[in-house]
This record gives structure tokens, sequence and C-alpha cells, in this order.
């Protein structure tokens, strides 16, 4: 065989080893004992296949009300980014009014500003207005989407003023034309949008870190975080079975839209 | 187009600018003005010019700040490159096999930063760890990987290639299949070998493919953090404080919002200058 | 769901949003609080049960207790909290703090709440034994998990060195040299081990006959007595290389030198009496417990936390808080608390009932944190204490041990920048 048809399988095994190994590490800790953890860290295999730790940590913490609260709080950030950035979109690519060279420029500014920059004003800010520790405090600093506005007019730019104008000939209203008209047409930016919101917030650990104070409203990433309990020992069981649960629903998602996910983050034919 | 009612684009455009506008650009004012002042949140702002800004650089805060991250950043970014341009050409095959191998690859970008820094400390705790006893079993030099401040941050940028090289993988797996085969053909006709093929036709044709990558992992990796809290907290002796942690701890462990702002101040600085680049790299592709 | 909607939530959110948030909004009902704890691991359950049998015993108040991580990060949320009108009723937080807080005006004076003047506290340990002039100012903070730095030892390697037990810095010097063990230049056992932070520098600070804080309120950080100790901590690591300094921020050194000390690799370990139970416990050899080894003087910092209330949250919140905190004090709880974890018992009538029932009799080792009390070396009233320990202190002490630099102009940098506002 060729040189560089030896090295390109080398470096696949060696890919093979180095990132499907720690997931298999993770999944194999979390279904240990603490006995078994102390005993023999390194046995590739657990004694018996015990769900203890999962059932732990789900007993521990309420675990259901993390998950419905990181799901719901990216569910409406990444709807709520959609819904205002269609208009918003809609606006800057195809209608012609004052000021619409700053609006833009506004827009282009904030896809420059990261969140980590901005959160002490914000965070007072919210505290002023009673919403810290509350789902609007999570989602509302997320409801407009800088790039999300940004990647709605590059699409729509491509979309014939004629569609509009026939649609409006046809007495359509502009929330039916944005809405129901350029949505689906739009839909392969919408779900790549959709996709990279929702991965982005789930994940999400900044934000809520400063945001949310107790476990009504904690979201999944904290919480796991929060597994790792100094002082004597860390029981790294139960925060690889966390591991498993913070990162399972994410990888499903991608299992099962792992083409809208790569198209999305390479940015291309958005 | 004329907008059916001179109202129309203001409103589309009403939520999005006021929001954006509350959240991104108000609070880089107030963090201007709060970066001339004393306050510790609880008891009344003292104003005291430029002094922040004095004791963060006397005191060699800032340059520690901006030298960590750069280091951080170079490796991660250089690492993150050049494994993803391997594991792209090693990769860009048919068949299940290699399929299975780039999603795993990839997972690791869409998987959340706390996960993967748990995981990694869960691998490098001192006793046992996987990565640890490994490295105990090969016979070789036991090392703090991150209680050593002059390893620490390498420990971390590691950490952080592992994360995003799957990220560069796919951008360059998609430039690689923009590349028309009938190149390669031709070349491998005129004799040319894999080493000079790659050199004529792959790598410059990839290169605006590098180009978004380096900019856009170079911003990622600026703005890293989590993995900052939750392995090291800045620590040993501040040799992984990055840019933005350094932020949080001088405003939520220190209570200095002062000093903070001040961080901010500079930071957005570097931040837009470095997207700036990167919106140009973006246009230079063709998507923007 | 039971939980009343808020109108802002309504106003501001989606329905789900308003669902969440409006609960969130339920501790508005009478006789609940909520309270902010930083106890991991074992210490967490023995909360929890202590919680559940509050509210069986205390119909119909109600505390929602919220974990927060260690003490720094649960501090942290709490200021930033404190600034954003969303702070709890109670929480629990370090001595250090407790000063700058209570100058900040922000914890609630409780002497006149109900039974305040009878709480019965051992003297080392209430806020009048703590600070220096604890006494003169109004009653903010109650003592609960409170712990002084002790010294264990494994017996089995101290009998096969055939060490004594050390009084002073030099016993210790010499008994670590003599457990150390290496295998060619790797050392394979640490005669001594400590975690490089705070707590420990100011116990040998102590121990030197120095004060951090002179009468005038002057940031000393101990003078000579300072340099000494880190000369000391110095000695050990670079010169006789005797002690593994264990780094890593907060408790990330505490647990790198518990583990070490269980797995046999370490022979004498300092670390607080909180972790007695769990040393005990784990250990598969005899665990010998001492007070530390005293230089020009026996004497020790206090350390674990205070109960405080928050002057923010609402009057009956507060009430609500005070009736759990004043119950936690009593005996019972006291002393499940202090046998299920090692911490102190904080009441007079605790130790008493502990004496009387044979407790210390059996349990030799929970006498000698109690016994030191008596070497207690106050804390200074300084607002600016808990500055000097997070932004200077710590990182000039791993710094300083990791490096080697000269102790008197570490900390002459250190004192300058304590100074500065």
């Amino acid at each position: 065989m060729k040189l560089h048809l030896v090295l390109s399988r080398v470096l696949a095994l060696a890919a093979a080893i180095l990132w499907v190994g720690p997931y298999w590490w993770m999944l194999i800790t979390s279904f240990k004992t603490l006995p078994e953890l102390l005993e023999s860290p390194l046995s590739p295999w657990p004694a018996t296949l015990t769900f203890s730790a999962y059932r732990e940590v789900w007993l521990s913490v309420p675990m259901a009300r993390y998950l419905a609260n990181t799901a719901l709080m990216a569910l409406q950030i990444a709807l709520l980014q959609i819904a205002l950035g269609l208009p918003a979109g809609f606006a800057l690519a195809k209608l012609h009014f004052v000021g619409k060279k700053i609006a833009f420029g506004l827009v282009l500014v904030c896809l420059l500003v990261p969140a980590q920059v901005t959160f002490v004003p914000v965070f007072l800010f919210l505290g002023q207005v009673g919403l810290v520790n509350t789902m609007a405090g999570l989602v509302l600093p997320f409801g407009a989407s800088a790039l999300g506005t940004f990647l709605v007019r590059q699409a729509l730019l491509s979309v014939p003023d004629e569609l509009i104008e026939a649609a409006r000939l046809d007495g359509a209203s502009d929330a039916y034309i944005v809405y129901v008209l350029l949505a689906p047409i739009l839909r392969p930016t919408l779900a790549a949008l959709f996709l990279l919101s929702f991965v982005f917030h789930w994940n999400d650990y900044f934000w809520p870190l400063v945001m949310t104070t107790d476990d009504r409203i904690r979201t999944i990433p904290l919480a796991i975080a929060l597994l790792r309990e100094q002082g004597t020992g860390v029981r790294w069981h139960l925060v690889m079975a966390g591991n498993v649960i913070l990162s399972a629903p994410i990888l499903v998602v991608f299992a099962l839209t792992q083409k809208h996910l790569i198209r999305a983050v390479t940015a291309k034919g958005l | 187009m004329k907008p059916a009612h001179r109202a129309e684009p203001y409103w589309m455009l009403a939520p999005t600018l006021a929001l954006l506008g509350l959240f991104f650009l108000y609070p880089l004012f107030v963090a201007t003005k709060q970066s001339l002042y004393s306050w510790d949140l609880l008891t009344p702002a003292k104003y005291v010019g430029f002094a922040n800004y004095q004791v963060l650089w006397e005191r060699g805060e800032l340059w520690r700040a901006f030298r960590n991250t750069l280091v951080y950043s170079s490796v991660v970014v250089a690492g993150s490159m050049t494994f993803g341009l391997a594991f792209a050409l090693a990769l860009d095959r048919p068949g299940k096999v290699a399929g299975f191998v780039r999603s795993a690859v990839f997972s690791a970008y869409v998987v959340s930063w706390v996960a993967v820094a748990l995981l990694f400390m869960w691998l490098l705790d001192s006793e046992m760890g996987l990565l640890s006893r490994l490295v105990a079993f090969l016979g070789l030099p036991k090392k703090n990987w991150l209680g050593d401040p002059d390893i620490a941050i390498y420990t971390l940028a590691v950490v952080s290639v592992w994360k995003i090289t799957g990220y560069a993988m796919i951008v360059f797996l998609a430039g690689l299949q923009d590349i028309p085969p009938v190149l390669h053909e031709a070349a491998s006709l005129d004799g040319a070998g894999a080493l000079v093929r790659f050199s004529r036709i792959t790598w410059p044709l990839l290169r605006p493919s590098a180009s978004f990558v380096g900019t856009t992992s170079l911003i990622i990796s600026f703005q890293a953090f989590d993995v900052v809290r939750i392995m090291t907290q800045g620590g040993p002796v501040h040799a992984t404080e990055l840019f933005v942690y350094a932020i949080y701890e001088q405003i939520f462990m220190n209570l200095r919002v002062g000093r903070a702002s001040a961080l901010v101040v500079v930071f957005s600085a570097l931040i837009l200058g470095l997207t700036a680049l990167q919106l140009r790299v973006w246009r230079g592709r063709g998507t923007a | 769901m039971t939980c009343a909607l808020s109108r802002r939530s309504l106003v501001l959110g989606s329905l789900p949003m308003a669902l969440l948030a409006g609960c969130a909004g339920g501790r508005r009902d009478a006789n609940r609080a909520a309270f902010w704890y930083s106890y991991g691991g074992k210490n967490r359950e023995v909360l929890e049960r202590l919680l559940a049998r509050f509210h069986r015993e205390h119909p119909p108040t109600r505390i929602h207790a919220t974990f927060q991580g260690d003490y720094f990060e649960a501090l942290a949320k709490l200021r930033t909290a404190i600034a954003a009108r969303a702070a709890p009723a109670m929480s629990h937080v370090v001595a250090e703090v407790v000063p700058y807080l209570a100058e900040a005006g922000v914890l609630e004076p409780l002497d006149s709440y109900k039974g305040a003047s009878a709480l019965d506290l051992l003297p080392g340990l209430d806020q009048a034994g703590t600070y220096v002039g604890g006494a003169g100012r109004p009653l903010v903070a109650v003592p609960f998990n409170r712990s002084t730095p002790i010294m264990y030892m494994n017996g089995r390697l101290l009998d096969r060195a055939g060490v004594e037990r050390p009084e002073t810095w030099d016993d210790l010097r010499e008994a670590a040299n003599r457990l150390t063990e290496r295998r060619g230049s790797e050392v394979s056992v640490w005669g001594f081990e400590c975690p490089v932070s705070w707590w420990f520098w100011v116990a040998l600070v102590a121990a030197a006959g120095g004060k951090l804080v002179d009468p005038d309120g002057r940031i000393t950080l101990g003078d000579e007595a300072g340099v000494r100790a880190l000369e000391w901590w110095q000695t050990l690591v670079h010169r006789d290389r005797v002690m593994r300094p264990p780094l890593g921020r907060d408790y990330n050194a505490w647990q790198v030198t518990t583990q070490d000390f269980l797995s046999g690799r370490a022979a004498i370990l300092w670390s607080t009496t909180a972790f007695l139970r769990y040393i005990e416990e784990n250990a598969r050899f005899e665990v010998r417990v001492a007070p530390l080894p005293g230089n020009v003087k026996r004497a020790v910092p206090t350390g674990g936390t205070f109960f405080v209330l928050l002057r923010g949250a609402r009057g009956r919140e507060k009430r609500a808080a005070w009736e759990f905190l004043r119950w936690m004090v009593m005996p019972r709880q006291t002393i499940e608390w202090a046998t299920s974890t090692g911490y102190l018992p904080v009441t007079g009538s605790a130790v008493e009932e502990l004496t009387q029932s044979g407790y210390y009799a059996a349990h030799s080792s929970d006498r000698v944190a109690l016994d030191q009390l008596a070497s207690v070396e106050p804390w200074p009233w300084s607002p600016n204490l808990f500055r000097v320990q997070r932004e200077i202190m710590d990182p000039l002490l791993e710094d300083a041990v990791l490096s080697g630099g000269t102790p008197a102009v570490l900390l002459d940098r250190a004192r300058r920048e304590a100074l500065s506002p």
C-alpha cells in the first residue's frame, strides 16, 4: 500500500481511539459503583451493569426539573430568534426606508459583541427589574439574534421581489408574507438557525451561572457541574452519570440532524 | 422594494433592535462608564478616573490575562486546524467506518463544554484517572496536569483542541468536497505523487476554508470560559486566567465592578478587531 | 400546579415562562424562607435529614434549601444576589467575610430575635469569641459548622519509623524528614502534607506569635511571624523536600491532601476537623489525631461558617429562617451534625450532653478539636480581611511555596496591595 494511504488509516484509527475512547470511559464509569471505582478504577468493564449512579443522581437533585428548564429555555430562545429574525431580516433585505443602513450597521456591530462582555450591566439591570432567577431573565437577553437576523437577510436577498409583490396584490398582510409565504422558502436557513441556537443554549453554562440562583430555574449544565462536590472526595461515577444525562439529548439531536448541523456550522449554503 | 406602509419596516425591526440595543449595545456604554468607578455592588460607587486601568496595568493583570489568552488561543487554533485538516484528509472517503469516525470527532463540538471539562478532569485525575494511570504505566514521569502552573494552560488548550477539532475537520471536509475530482485524476496521470497533489491542488483550494476555520476558532478560543471555570478556576497562581475568566473573577469573586468593567472595555476592543477580521474572511468566502 | 402566577411574568413571558417564574415567586407565602448552603457530599445528606425532621416538627414553616457549590462559589452568588435583590433569607458564610458583609449593612442584626440571648454558644466559636471586639457589636452571625485545623497521623507509618507525635514545628520537621520515603529520586511517602492555603498560613502566623491586623486596624500580615511561617513551608518543600506542595484553587488542594493521607502516601496531614469522620471511616490504618504543633506558642484560627440572615429579605421570611436557625443550634441537631461530620458542637449544652453520654470517652479524636479551642486566635474585625485572603494571599502563597520567592519581599508587596483601594 502507498505511504499516504497507510498514513491515512493510522490517522483514522487514532481519531477513533482518541474520540470514542473518552465517551466510552464516561459511559463505563457511570455504570460503576463507588467501592468498585475505588478498588479498580481502571477496569474497562463494570462488574455488573448497574444504574445505581443514575438513580442516585436522579433522586438527589430535581433532574427532571433541570431537563425541563433547559429544554424550555433553549426552545423559547430558538423560536423567539426565528420569530423576530424573520421580519427584521425581511425589512433589511427587501424594504427601502430611512435609516436602513444604520439599522443594518447596528445588527452587524451586535454580531461582534459576545455575551461575556455585556453580562455585568445586563445582570444588574435584570436585577433591578426583578428578573434575576426567572425564565424570562434566561430567555430575553438572547431573544433577538444578530446572527439570525443577518442570515435571514442574506437568504432573502436571493428571493425574487415579484413573489412578494404578487402576494401583496392578492391582499396578503405583511405578517402573512413573512411568516406564511417566506418562512417555508427559507426552511434550510431557519432549520440551521434553530439547531445552532438550540444546541448552543442547551449547552450554555455562562449565562445560567450568572442568572440563576436556585434549583427551580437551574439548567442542566450548571446542575451537572455542581455534582462535583468537593472537600472529601469527588464521586466520579455520579458526575459521569450526570454527564451522560447532559450529553445524551444533544447527541440524539446530533444523530438525527447531522446534515443540517454541518451545513449550519460550516456556514455553507445558508 | 417599497414598504406597504411607511411604518412597516420600523415595526418589523423594532423588537430585534430593541433587544439588541438593550442587551448588547447599552451594556457596553454602561461598562465604559463603570470602568471609571470603584464599586463593590453593596456600597456606593466612587469615581476614580482611570485608576482601575492603572491598577490592572501596573500589577500586570491586564498583560497576564492577554498573554494567557494568547498562549491558549494559539495552541487551540494551531492544534485544532492541524488535526482537523489531517482527519479531513484521512476521512474524506465513503464507507460506514469513516462516517462513524467523522461523526465521533465532530460530536465533541456539539456536546457541552461542561461535559467535556468534567470528563477530562476525570481522565486526568491524579490518582484514578485513566490518562494518569496510562502515563504511569508507560513509565513516563508523573505530571500534575492541572496543578502545575507551567503545564495547566496547555492542558486546558489540549482539552479545547479535543473539543473543537471536529469543527475544523467538518469545514475542511466541506472544502475538499468542492475540489473537482478531475483535477486529482489529471495530476495523477501526469505522475504527481500524493504530496505534490496536496501542495499544488488541495491546499491552495482549501485556503479559504482554512482562513474561515482559523478566524472562527480564534474567536471561539478568545471567549473561552467554561473550561477554565470548571477545571482550574484560573489557577494555579493565575496561570490559566483567560480574559473572560478574569472579568468573571473580578466581578463575582472580588466584587470589583470597576476593574471588571475596565477589562471588559479592553476585551471588547480586542474582540471587535478580531471579528471585523472574521467578517472580511466570511465575505471573501462568498457567504456574506 | 398550585403556585400563583405573578403579573410580571405574564407580561414579560410566554405561558411556560410564567408558570416557572410564578413558582419561583412562591416564596412569598407565609412561613417560607430560602436557605442557601454549601454542604457537599456526606454533609449534604446530614443537612437533608435534619431539614426533613424540621419540616415534620415545625409545620407549616418551610425552608427551601438550595445547594450553591463550595463556600466561595456560594459566597459569590450570595453577594451578587444581594445586589440584584434576589438573595435568600438565610445562608452560611465563612468567618473572614462576616465583617465585610456586616459593615456593608446587608446582614440582619439578630439581638432582638426571640431567644437570641439564650443560644448557649461555646465561647471560642460564637461571634464574641471569634472576632476581636466581636462582643461589642450587634449580633449578626451564629456559628453552626465550625472547625479548627488539626493534625492527622498515620499510626502505622509513625510506629514503623519510631516517630513520636510532634509537639513543635521543629519536632514536626524532624518527624517529616524521618517519615519521608524515597524510591530513587521519586518520593513514595511524604512525611508531611498540608494544603497551601490561607487558613493554614494563618495558623502558622498565629503560632509564630503574629497578628494579621494590628490594633489600629493596619494590615500587617503578621510582619516577622508572617515571614517565618512562609519560610517554614519553603524549608519543608524545597530544602528538605519532605512536604508535597498541593496546589489548586480552593478545595482541590484539600481533596488531594486527604486522598494522599488515606492512601498512605502522606504520613502526617494538617486538615480540618470537619474531615474527621470521613477520614476515620475511609482509612485502612490507625488514625491518630492531635492539636497542631506550636512554635512560640500554640494557637489556631477557627474555620467553617456562620449562619446569617440577610437584611433585605421580607420580615416573615426572616422570622421563618430564624425559627429554623434556632432549631438547628438546639442540642439534638447540633449533636447529630457534629457526630456525623466532625465539625465542632457549637453549644455548651451539646458538649455537656456528649460528655455525659460517654461519647468523648469512646471518641477521643473528637475531643482534640474541642480542647484546641483553648488556644484559639480570634480573627480581626476587618472588612478587608476577605479581600486580603482571596485577592492577595491565596495566590501569593501558591506562588511563594511553588517558586520560592523571598517571603519578606512577597509579603511587603502584599501589604502594599492590601492598602490600595
